[in-house]
């Protein structure tokens, strides 16, 4: 109980005290925001877990095919980005043949 | 609990049991206010000590069980723990009235807090505590730790007429005063790691079984203070007891999952993302599966690791549960994955405060050359295919004017880029290993690799 009391406080006040400080010195910056920083890993409600309440368990056995994909995408060449670079290439191709 | 029968009972089953988090429950400074002030009220400073030791040593269950030195130092924890739940009682009634004139009460409840994990540390120096009783050290670390913060929130807080005084000091550093009773708690937290680290008994009983408990609360602590240093030099220290230590796997499962969590998250730092990704990967996995938060913490630093090692996204069945995910990575990796560099370049400066705030700006930065690499894949894709000969698979046409390179790079930004910055950006990626061919000047071409032009992209 006093434990998430404290937390949520020290979330707010923080963020907004930071600000000031960041625009001042902006060399600062990096340490500030971390010292301020809210993203303290949470201590688990329980001690420890069966392997089937795992992360890995939970999403199944082949699960980093479906969480993780290429960076780059073939089959998407719809968009407006496409099209454009397309006709930007035309462009070039002909300012060439003249 | 107050010190009456009951609570003499639960001692004597606890220990005959040797349930360890059982009897650190007896120790526990969360408690309704309610059971505070009747366990506060239930004695005084003149008889508590007396009243424990009747109890401890009455209790038949425990003769035979506890040496007469064993008992005083029992004795003395818990008459350091009702002492502690006094001032604890004053603390939450002084903040709840909103009364200034009480002066730094959580500051107090710092101290008494201290002053019981002292004596409790004494037991296992110098009284024989077994290390079964180690949740007990458990609880009262923690709790020292939030009574810390709570107290820096506090002084934090207050007038600052203590400040203006410390002012006047030379070495008078605001940072660190801000983080004073945070500081100390470090001090006395790696006190207790070493009594666990340096435990020689047998390991079936050893208090090494703390280590990484303790070691995961320093880690927090260190991160507060924003001290990679200092927490590298508990990783280290484990890293050297490692021989000697248990099993890692034998560990509790929030315990080996936070730690990796830290572990993975200092590699991170110094840009070691092999050992980071290692990391990282074993705390997602064995992290529970209900622990959104924490599944967002590892992700954070997990996803900018399988950019920059492997080249891949993340999912949108992965970022799914975590619309902050989303908001903090998808507009980037939408673009990385269109090659759109302007846009990328604009969504890095849109969320560069959090990004900073975060410490992924710096890696993200280099998710740049993806986009890059992407783009210039397209182009290269576009240019399509050589007539092809008669019974021959057609080839793709390898020699792409660097002018369509230059147009697809400067394409969405409104401006110009010249000639020669767009070979040096070539060059890079060459040199990077992104793409395979030469730049050849005298024909303001690129000739790219037929085998491979874009390594590991299947083109």
């Amino acid at each position: 109980m006093a434990s998430s009391q404290t937390t949520t406080k020290k979330d707010d006040k923080p963020a907004a005290e930071s600000k000031p400080e960041q625009q001042q010195q902006p060399g600062a910056e990096q340490k500030t925001a971390a010292l301020e920083e809210d993203d303290e890993f949470e201590d688990f409600p329980v001690d420890d877990w069966e392997q089937e309440d795992t992360e890995a368990a939970a999403s199944g056995s082949g699960a980093t095919q479906h969480l993780w994909e290429e960076s780059w995408d073939d089959d998407d060449t719809s968009d407006d980005f496409s099209a454009q670079l397309k006709e930007e290439l035309k462009k070039v191709e002909a300012s060439k043949k003249r | 609990m107050e010190f009456n029968a009951t609570f003499f009972n639960e001692f004597a089953e606890t220990l005959s049991k040797q349930e360890g988090y059982r009897l650190s429950r007896t120790l526990l400074p969360d408690i309704p206010t309610e059971k505070l002030r009747k366990i506060s009220q239930s004695q005084n400073a003149h008889n508590i000590k007396g009243v424990l030791r009747r109890g401890l040593q009455g209790n038949a269950a425990l003769v035979g069980e506890l040496d007469h030195q064993e008992v005083q130092a029992w004795v003395e924890v818990y008459a350091a723990y009702w002492n502690a739940t006094g001032v604890i009682l004053a603390a939450r009634e002084s903040s709840s009235d909103g009364s200034k004139s009480s002066g730094l009460v959580w500051t107090k409840a710092y101290e008494a807090w201290t002053e019981l994990l002292n004596v409790l540390l004494r037991g296992y120096q110098n009284s024989g505590f077994e290390a079964w009783t180690i949740p007990c050290m458990y609880v009262v670390c923690k709790h020292l730790r939030i009574f810390a913060m709570q107290a820096d929130e506090e002084r934090n807080n207050s007038s600052s007429f203590d400040d203006t005084a410390a002012a006047f000091q030379d070495d008078f550093d605001p940072e660190t005063n801000k983080r004073q009773k945070l500081e100390d708690c470090a001090r006395v937290l790696s006190r207790v790691f070493m009594v666990c680290q340096t435990d020689r008994a047998p390991l079936e009983e050893s208090r090494k079984w703390g280590s990484y408990y303790i070691a995961n609360l320093l880690l927090k602590t260190y991160f507060k203070l924003n001290s990679a240093s200092l927490s590298k030099n508990i990783l280290n220290s484990l890293r050297a007891g490692g021989r000697d230590m248990p099993q890692f796997s034998a560990f509790p499962k929030s315990q080996q999952v936070t730690f990796k969590y830290h572990e993975g998250v200092l590699a991170f730092l110094d840009e070691n993302y092999d050992l980071a990704e290692q990391c990282l990967t074993e705390a997602w996995n064995l992290c529970h599966k209900h622990a959104v938060r924490n599944k967002e913490l590892i992700l954070t630093y997990l996803i900018p690791c399988h950019l920059i090692k492997s080249h891949t996204l993340p999912t949108e069945k992965l970022l799914e549960p975590f619309p902050r995910l989303q908001k903090l990575f998808l507009p980037l990796c939408r673009c990385i994955k269109r090659g759109e560099l302007h846009k990328f370049d604009l969504a890095l400066q849109e969320g560069e405060d959090e990004f900073v705030k975060r410490r992924i700006y710096l890696t993200l930065e280099r998710g740049r050359d993806i986009a890059l690499r992407n783009l210039l894949r397209k182009v290269f894709l576009a240019r399509g295919f050589e007539e092809a000969k008669e019974g021959e698979k057609p080839a793709r046409r390898t020699r792409v004017p660097v002018a369509e390179f230059a147009a697809a790079i400067s394409l969405g930004s409104q401006e110009k880029i010249d000639n020669d910055e767009v070979e040096c950006l070539l060059a890079n990626m060459i040199y990077k290993n992104h793409m395979k061919g030469y730049i050849s000047r005298q024909h303001g071409i690129v000739v790219l690799s037929k085998s491979g032009a874009f390594p590991g992209t299947g083109v």
